[in-house]
C-alpha cells in the first residue's frame, strides 16, 4: 500500500554524521532503493513525532545522497539529535533542477550566502566534472562569521580543479585574514564576461535579492540568473499550500526559479512574499 | 460521520458548535448557523476547539505521588487517598483547614456538586474558582447597585443598538462573536465609544478612542458622569422613580469636572464632554465592561462608577440598553450561579442568611457552616492546609506566582483534578484525570446568562471520568452519598433550589439554543434583559466613591506600567491552546507589546530579548514594538510559562471583592545579555 | 448554410430516469445496503450534514448553504499514517459513502477539487476517498439569501459534471446520470424508474427556469478579476479589507474549494519501549501568519494586507490562471461565516461601488 502514497516516507539509514560548523552538520543517508536526483532538487526528510522539513540534496549525483542541515526549527534540531546508525524518514525528490542550458559555453558565476551552498554544490560538481561544456567558473560564497564557514576544506579542492573562489565573512574575527563584508561587494573582483554569463544564486532571501539585482546590474540578462527559494512545506508536492508565491508553488514550480520568472510574478502581484518592511502583529 | 450540537469550550460568549466525530474520533468542528450568539461563525479558538481533546499529554489515569514522582494508580487507591487526606485534615484540624477550588471551565452541574461537595462532605465554606480572578468586582459592584451583578442585556441585542460605549474589553480579541455584533452595529450606524489605554482593534471603529491611563478609570466615568449633569442629560424621570441616593453621589460628581478628569486620566475634556453626550442623548445605548474595569484595587468602585453612568442616562432595563460585564471564562457565568463562592449558596443566596442556610440543610440533610469561607487569594495565602483543585491552574494563573507556588508546596495535601498536567499539579500529591467538554453532559452558562446543553460526543480518553462523576464517588466515600443517574438528575435538585434555574431543566434546553435565566418556572422562557420595571434590590442606588490610583504606580525604580491580558490565538494559562498546533504556532512566543518611543530609548530592537522586572519578580520576553500600546506602558499577556507574566504582577487586593489588580503594576525594563 | 446550424445534443447522452417521489426512501434504504449515507438534516433548525439512521428525516427543502460535502474528501482532521515498531502503516480512507442532497454548486467545487488534488502528483487520500463516494446533487430550488451561483455557471443545475442529478419535479424526480458508475448504480434499481416522457421534460425545462429566476444575488467575479487585473484596486482598499479580519480562518474552511492543510506529528506511548507516532493533517488557512512562517522564526506574511489579499487573489486570479475557473462557486458560505463581513461577496460588490463607476 506505501508505494502508491506520495505521503509515506521511506527509511533512510544515516550512515555518517560531520559537523561543518556550530549548528550545521552533513548527513550522508542510505536508502533502500536507489534514489536520482538533480541538482537544485529537495526531499522531504521526516523525523517521525517531529515532523518533515524540507531539505534540498548537497551531493552529487555520483556520490551518496547527502544533506546539509542547519539547526533553525522542530524539525531539524531533532535531526541534529540524531547520530550515525539511526534512521530518518524521506520522500522525493521533488522539484524542478538547475537548469544547465542557460550556462553552456559560457562564464558561470555563483554566489552562495551561507548555508545557499549546500543547494549549489551538486552544481559546482557539475561544472568540475563537464568543465569543457563551460567557460570559466567563479564561486563567491559569503557567511556571516568565520564559525559558519562551510565547506571550506572542499572550496580548496575545487580552486584546484579550476573553479574560481572567493570566500568572504561580514564579520570577521583576528584568524579571518581573506575577504570581509557582503558578498555583493566582491562582485567586481569576478572577471567575467557578465553580458554572456550565467548566474546561480542561493542564500538568505535579502541576499538572494540583492545578489540578483547586483549581477543583473553588470550584464547578465534576466532569464540567465538562477535562483533557488526555501519555503515552509508540508507536502513537497503541491497541494498543502504553503510555500505559495503568487499563483506558483514553491515545491512543484521552483524551487529553483530565474530572475525574469520572479521580476514578472513580481510586477503582476506585488511582491506578496518575502520579507516585509515593518513588523505588525495585531491590527 | 456524526455531529453532535454543543458549546465551545473557551470564553464566554458560549457559541453553539457541532463536534464531527467518525469512528469515536473527533474530526473537526463546524458553527451552528442559526445560535443566536454567533450565528454561523466561530472565532479561530472555536474552529481549533477540536484539537486539543485527543492530545496524547491528557490525563489517562490516576496518579499518587510517591517520593516526589506521579505514579499511576488504580481509581479506588487515588480516590481513598484524597478521602482519606481530607478526612484526616478535616478530622485533626477542622473543615476550615480545607479549601476547594471549583472550575468556571466546568459543567454547573459539576460546579454545583462541588460547593456541595464542601459545604455537605467537607463542612467548609472555603470554596471559591477563578471568578475571583475576574469578575468578582462585577458581583460586588453590581450587587450593591441593581442587586444582580450579571450581564444585563443580550448579545443578539447589539448589532440594533445605537451607541456602544466599550470600556476596558479588548472584544474582537477576547469576546470575538460579541465584537462581530458590535461591528455590525457600527456598520448598521452606531456610534462607537472605546475607552481603553491601548489601540485595541475596536478603536479603529471608534467614534471616539478614550485612551486614558491605566487605573484611571472611576476618574474617567465621574468625569463623563459630570457633564452629563453639567449639561442637563440626566434622564431625570429614570432616576426619580427607580434609584436612590442620587443627592450624596451628585456632590461627588462636583469634584469630577472636565478638566479635572484629564488631569487625572489624559484623556482630553473635550473628548469627556463629546463621550458624555453621545452617550446619554441616545436611548438605544449600551455600556460593556470587562477585566480592564475589574482587575483593580479599585475594581468594584470602577463596576460601582459604570453603573452609576448606566443609571444616571437611564440606560438600563430596556432592551438594547444595560451594563454588561463580559465574562471571561465559557462557564464561569454559571460557576458563579451555582455558588462556588465563599458566601454564596446557588443562585446568590447568601451564607450568612439564616433562612436560605436552613434551605439547604434541609435539602441535604447536613448541617452547614454558618461563617463565609475564605477567598481564593486568602486560600493560596494562608488559611488552609489542604487543597482540592478542580479544573484550575492558580499556579499560572494568580498574581505573584512565585509566592503562589511556594504556598502550593507548603500545603499538606493537594490534590488536582484536570485534563493535562498543569502547572499547578506539580505540587499535586494526587492527581484525578477528568473528561474534556466533548466527553461528558452537562450545562454551561455563558455570559449572557444563557443556559445551553454540551453534549458528549466520545468516550473519554482511558480511565478518565467526567468530574460531577469524580465528585459524586469522594463524596460517597467522606459520608455525604451522592447518587445521580445523570446530570439532567443534577439539574433537578439544581432547578429545586435555585430560583433563577427553577425552568432550566435538560429537557427543556434540549429543544433549542438555551434558556436565559432567570427562569423560575417550567413554562418561563428565559429572561432576555434584567431590571425591567424594577431593579433586583428594588430601588437602584447610586453608590459611587472618589478616584484611588492603582496601587503601584511607576517610579525612578520601576519606570514602566506593566498591564496584562490576552491575546486573541491563546487562552489563559495555555493548557488547551498551546496544545492546538494552529494556535499554537501563530503566537508560540510570549511578546511584550512596547511603544516605538520607549524602545528607541531603551535601544530596544524589535524581537530583541528584553528582561522584565518587578518588585516580585522577573521574566525574560520578546519585544514587540507597536504603537497600540501607549508611552510610559508595556502590556504582556499571562499565558506563557516560559514567561510568566504573574511572576510580575502585583498580589495587592481590592478590599471588598478580593480581586488582584492585575491591569497595573510597576517594571523596569532592560535588554537581555 | 446547413453547416453552420447547432447541433442539438442528444439526450442520449445523458441517462435519464423517473422516480416517483414515494420510492425514494426506498432507493436509500437499498444504495445504503453498500454506501454510508450522508445527508442533510435539520437539527435546531440548523442544517447538518451526517450519517443518516433515519431516511425520513432527510431534510431536501433546506437552503443551499448546508455544510460543504468537502470534509467528506478531505476532512477537518485526517489521520495519515502510523509508525510504530512495525514499521508505518497507512490509515487511508476507502468507506464507501453516498452523499445525498448536496447541491450544484458543491458538485461543482467537487470537480474543481478533482482537478487540483487528482492532477500532477495526486494526493492519496483525497483519491481513495473520492474514488469510494458518489453524489447524488438536487438541483436547487431553495437557494439561501447569500446565494450566487446562477451568474457563475456553477448552479443551480449541471449539464455535466455531476455523479447523479436529481430534480425535482412535485411529485417525481428527474434522475440524470452523468457517469457510468452512477448509471451501474440507477441501473441496479431500474425497476423503480421509468422513462421520461415528453411532459416530465417540459416540467424539467420549468424548474430550471424557476430555480434560475429565485436567485436574489447577482456577483460578478469576472468584472472583479478585471478590475484587480487592470491595476485598478488599491492597497488602501485591501487594507480596508484586512483591518476587519478577525483571522478566524472561517472563510478558509468553510469553502468548498479551499484546500490547504498541515500536518503535525502526535506521539503516543503504548508503554515504554513502544512509542505510536500518529502524522496527521488537518485543515490550515492562509489567513494565519504562522501559515508561511519559516523555521528560524521569519514570517513573510507577518501583514495581515498580504494574506487577506492572497485569498481573493488565489480565488479570483489565481484559480482561473492555474485550473481554468474561478475559486468560487456562489455558495454563499463565507458570507455566513465571516464575522468582518469581508466575505466574496461583500468584497466584490464594495470593490464594484468604489471603482467600477470611475
Amino acid at each position: 500500500m506505501n508505494a502508491n502514497n506520495v505521503y509515506t516516507p521511506s527509511e533512510a539509514l544515516i550512515e555518517e554524521v560531520i559537523t561543518l560548523s556550530r549548528n550545521v552538520n552533513l548527513y550522508t543517508v542510505k536508502t533502500k532503493e536507489e534514489i536520482k536526483w538533480l541538482p537544485g532538487q529537495f526531499f522531504m526528510v521526516s523525523v517521525f513525532g517531529f515532523g518533515e522539513a524540507p531539505i534540498s540534496v548537497t551531493s552529487s549525483a555520483r556520490e551518496p545522497l547527502k544533506f546539509c542541515i542547519k539547526k533553525v526549527g522542530h524539525v531539524t534540531g531533532a535531526i541534529h539529535g540524531l547520530r550515525a546508525g539511526d534512521t530518518i524518514g524521506i520522500r522525493g525528490p521533488y522539484g524542478n533542477a538547475f537548469p544547465l542550458d542557460v550556462a553552456r559555453g559560457r562564464d558561470v558565476v555563483i554566489i552562495a550566502g551561507g548555508l545557499g551552498i549546500a543547494p549549489l554544490r551538486p552544481l559546482i560538481h557539475e561544472f568540475m566534472e563537464n568543465g569543457k561544456d563551460y567557460a570559466r567558473v567563479f564561486l563567491l560564497s559569503g557567511s556571516k562569521t568565520p564559525a559558519d564557514v562551510i565547506y571550506s576544506e572542499e572550496c580548496a579542492l575545487w580552486e584546484k580543479r579550476g573553479i574560481r573562489v572567493t570566500l568572504t565573512v561580514d564579520c570577521p574575527d583576528d584568524s579571518w585574514d581573506v575577504c570581509t563584508g557582503l558578498v555583493t561587494a566582491h562582485l567586481d573582483k569576478v572577471e567575467a564576461d557578465f553580458q554572456n554569463a550565467a548566474s546561480y544564486i542561493c542564500g538568505p532571501e535579502v541576499m538572494i535579492e540583492a545578489a540578483m539585482k547586483a549581477v543583473s546590474a553588470r550584464g547578465i540578462p534576466e532569464e540567465r540568473i538562477i535562483t533557488t527559494l526555501e519555503a515552509h512545506m508540508k507536502c513537497g508536492v503541491g497541494k498543502c499550500g504553503h510555500c505559495y508565491m503568487g499563483p506558483k508553488y514553491i515545491c512543484t514550480d521552483g524551487p529553483v526559479f530565474s530572475y525574469k520568472e520572479l521580476r514578472r510574478l513580481a510586477e503582476r502581484f506585488g511582491k506578496g512574499h518575502g520579507p516585509q518592511d515593518d513588523p505588525m502583529w495585531g491590527y | 460521520m456524526e455531529k453532535f450540537l454543543t458549546v465551545c469550550p473557551y470564553c464566554g460568549c458560549g457559541c453553539g458548535l457541532y463536534l464531527h466525530t467518525e469512528g469515536g474520533r473527533i474530526t473537526g468542528v463546524s458553527p451552528s448557523r442559526n445560535h443566536p450568539v454567533n450565528t454561523g461563525s466561530l472565532c479561530v479558538k472555536g474552529w481549533n476547539s477540536y484539537e486539543f481533546i485527543q492530545h496524547p499529554d491528557r490525563l489517562k489515569y490516576p496518579m499518587i505521588r510517591e517520593r516526589g514522582a506521579l505514579r499511576r494508580a488504580t481509581w479506588k487507591e487515588a480516590l481513598r487517598k484524597v478521602a482519606g487526606e481530607l478526612s484526616r485534615i478535616k478530622d485533626s484540624r477542622g473543615p476550615d483547614a480545607i479549601g476547594v477550588l471549583s472550575s468556571a471551565k466546568c459543567t454547573n452541574e459539576e460546579n454545583y456538586l462541588m460547593m456541595k461537595f464542601a459545604r455537605a462532605a467537607i463542612g467548609t465554606n472555603n470554596i471559591d474558582h477563578c471568578a475571583r480572578l475576574c469578575h468578582s468586582s462585577s458581583v460586588g459592584g453590581l450587587s450593591a447597585a441593581f442587586g444582580s451583578g450579571a450581564m444585563t442585556n443580550s448579545i443578539t441585542e447589539i448589532k440594533d443598538a445605537r451607541v456602544l460605549f466599550v470600556i476596558g474589553s479588548n472584544t474582537t480579541e477576547q469576546h470575538p462573536m460579541i465584537g462581530m455584533h458590535m461591528l455590525d452595529a457600527v456598520d448598521r450606524g452606531a456610534s462607537l465609544i472605546v475607552a481603553d489605554p491601548r489601540k485595541i482593534p475596536l478603536a479603529g471603529f471608534a467614534r471616539i478612542h478614550l485612551r486614558h491611563r491605566c487605573g484611571t478609570d472611576v476618574a474617567l466615568l465621574l468625569s463623563i458622569m459630570n457633564v452629563i449633569v453639567a449639561e442637563g442629560l440626566v434622564d431625570v424621570e429614570f432616576v426619580r422613580r427607580r434609584t436612590e441616593n442620587f443627592d450624596a453621589f451628585s456632590s461627588l460628581l462636583e469634584e469630577y469636572r472636565p478638566d479635572t478628569g484629564e488631569r487625572i486620566t489624559g484623556v482630553k475634556a473635550d473628548d469627556i464632554k463629546k463621550a458624555a453626550r453621545l452617550y446619554a442623548s441616545e436611548k438605544r445605548s449600551m455600556f460593556f465592561y470587562s477585566m480592564g474595569i475589574t482587575q483593580h484595587v479599585t475594581g468594584v468602585d470602577n463596576v460601582k462608577a459604570c453603573a452609576d453612568l448606566v443609571m444616571l442616562a437611564g440606560h438600563i432595563g430596556l432592551p438594547m440598553t444595560g451594563l454588561n460585564p463580559l465574562r471571561g471564562q465559557n462557564n464561569v457565568q454559571g460557576a458563579c450561579d451555582m455558588g462556588a463562592l465563599p458566601d454564596y449558596y446557588s443562585g446568590y443566596q447568601a451564607v450568612k442568611n439564616p433562612a436560605s442556610r436552613r434551605k439547604f440543610e434541609k435539602a441535604w440533610r447536613k448541617r452547614l457552616p454558618d461563617r463565609p469561607g475564605l477567598t481564593l487569594m486568602e486560600m493560596l495565602h494562608d488559611g488552609v492546609r489542604a487543597m482540592f483543585v478542580m479544573g484550575e491552574n492558580p499556579a499560572l494563573s494568580d498574581p505573584d506566582t512565585t509566592h503562589v507556588r511556594e504556598r502550593l508546596e507548603r500545603l499538606d495535601f493537594l490534590a488536582v483534578q484536570d485534563i493535562f498536567l498543569t502547572e499547578t499539579s506539580e505540587y499535586a500529591d494526587v492527581v484525578l484525570p477528568a473528561a474534556s467538554f466533548a466527553e461528558k453532559d452537562g450545562t454551561f452558562t455563558n455570559t449572557e446568562r444563557r443556559v445551553q446543553l454540551i453534549r458528549k460526543a466520545v468516550e473519554p480518553p482511558q480511565e478518565a471520568r467526567p468530574d460531577w462523576q469524580i465528585i459524586c464517588n469522594l463524596s460517597g466515600l467522606m459520608g455525604a452519598k451522592m447518587h445521580y443517574r445523570g446530570t439532567y438528575e443534577i439539574m433537578e435538585e439544581i432547578a429545586l433550589l435555585t430560583p433563577h434555574y427553577g425552568g432550566t431543566l435538560h429537557h427543556r434546553l434540549d429543544e433549542g439554543f438555551g434558556l436565559q435565566w432567570p427562569c423560575p418556572d417550567i413554562s418561563h422562557t428565559g429572561t432576555p434583559y434584567l431590571h425591567r420595571k424594577k431593579f433586583a434590590r428594588g430601588l437602584g442606588s447610586f453608590t459611587s466613591v472618589g478616584y484611588m490610583p492603582p496601587a503601584e504606580l511607576p517610579d525612578g525604580d520601576f519606570p514602566f506600567l506593566l498591564t496584562t491580558g490576552r491575546i486573541s490565538f491563546q487562552y489563559h494559562t495555555g493548557t488547551m491552546t498551546r496544545r492546538t498546533h494552529i494556535i499554537e504556532r501563530e503566537e508560540p512566543v510570549c511578546l511584550m507589546e512596547i511603544n516605538p518611543e520607549d524602545a528607541k530609548r531603551l535601544g530596544i530592537a524589535e524581537r530583541q530579548g528584553v528582561r522584565v522586572k518587578s518588585r516580585r519578580g522577573e521574566i525574560t520576553v520578546t519585544a514587540a514594538i507597536t504603537e497600540r500600546t501607549p508611552e510610559g506602558t508595556v502590556f504582556l499577556p499571562f499565558h506563557y510559562r516560559e514567561a510568566a507574566a504573574n511572576i510580575l504582577t502585583n498580589p495587592a487586593l481590592d478590599p471588598a471583592a478580593k480581586i488582584p489588580e492585575f491591569k497595573v503594576c510597576a517594571v523596569a525594563i532592560e535588554k537581555a545579555g | 448554410m446547413k453547416k453552420n446550424m447547432p447541433v442539438p445534443i442528444k439526450t442520449e447522452a445523458v441517462k435519464e430516469w423517473v422516480l416517483d417521489k414515494n420510492h425514494l426512501s426506498y432507493w436509500l434504504r437499498q444504495l445504503r445496503k453498500d454506501f454510508e449515507l450522508v445527508a442533510p438534516l435539520r437539527e435546531r433548525n440548523d442544517i447538518v450534514l451526517k450519517r443518516i439512521d433515519r431516511i425520513h428525516e432527510i431534510a431536501l427543502d433546506c437552503p443551499a448553504s448546508i455544510p460543504s460535502p468537502k470534509e467528506f474528501l478531505f476532512p477537518q482532521f485526517e489521520p495519515m499514517l502510523t509508525k510504530g515498531t512495525d514499521g508505518i502503516s497507512d490509515l487511508r480512507d476507502g468507506s464507501k459513502r453516498v452523499i445525498f442532497g448536496v447541491r450544484s454548486c458543491d458538485v461543482s467545487a467537487v470537480n474543481l477539487l478533482d482537478k487540483f488534488y487528482l492532477s500532477g502528483i495526486a494526493d492519496p487520500y483525497y483519491e481513495s476517498r473520492r474514488k469510494n463516494t458518489l453524489f447524488i446533487s438536487l438541483v436547487c430550488n431553495v437557494p439561501d439569501g447569500t446565494c450566487f451561483c446562477a451568474g457563475l455557471g456553477t448552479g443551480p443545475y449541471l449539464k455535466t459534471g455531476y455523479d447523479i442529478q436529481l430534480y425535482d419535479l412535485g411529485d417525481r424526480y428527474l434522475l440524470q446520470a452523468g457517469s457510468k458508475d452512477a448509471e451501474r448504480l440507477v441501473g441496479r434499481h431500474r425497476f423503480l424508474m421509468r422513462k421520461p416522457s415528453k411532459t416530465d421534460h417540459e416540467d424539467q425545462y420549468e424548474a430550471q427556469a424557476s430555480s434560475k429566476a429565485m436567485f436574489a444575488e447577482r456577483i460578478s467575479l469576472e468584472g472583479a478579476r478585471q478590475m484587480i487585473t487592470d491595476g485598478k484596486v488599491a492597497d488602501d482598499f485591501w487594507q480596508d479589507v484586512a483591518e476587519r479580519c478577525f483571522e478566524c480562518g472561517g472563510c478558509v474552511y468553510e469553502c468548498p474549494l479551499c484546500t490547504c492543510f498541515s500536518v503535525i506529528d502526535r506521539k503516543y506511548n503504548a508503554g515504554p519501549a513502544d512509542e505510536q507516532v500518529e502524522r496527521s493533517r488537518l485543515w490550515d488557512a492562509c489567513m494565519f501568519k504562522g501559515f508561511t512562517g519559516m523555521a528560524g522564526g521569519a514570517l513573510p506574511a507577518e501583514k495581515r494586507i498580504l494574506r487577506t489579499k492572497r485569498w481573493f487573489y488565489h480565488k479570483l486570479i489565481y484559480y482561473p490562471e492555474t485550473l481554468g475557473a474561478f475559486g468560487c462557486t456562489g455558495c454563499g458560505r463565507c458570507t455566513i461565516t465571516c464575522p468582518g463581513k469581508i466575505d466574496m461577496a461583500s468584497v466584490v460588490h464594495r470593490m464594484g461601488n468604489e471603482y467600477s463607476k470611475g
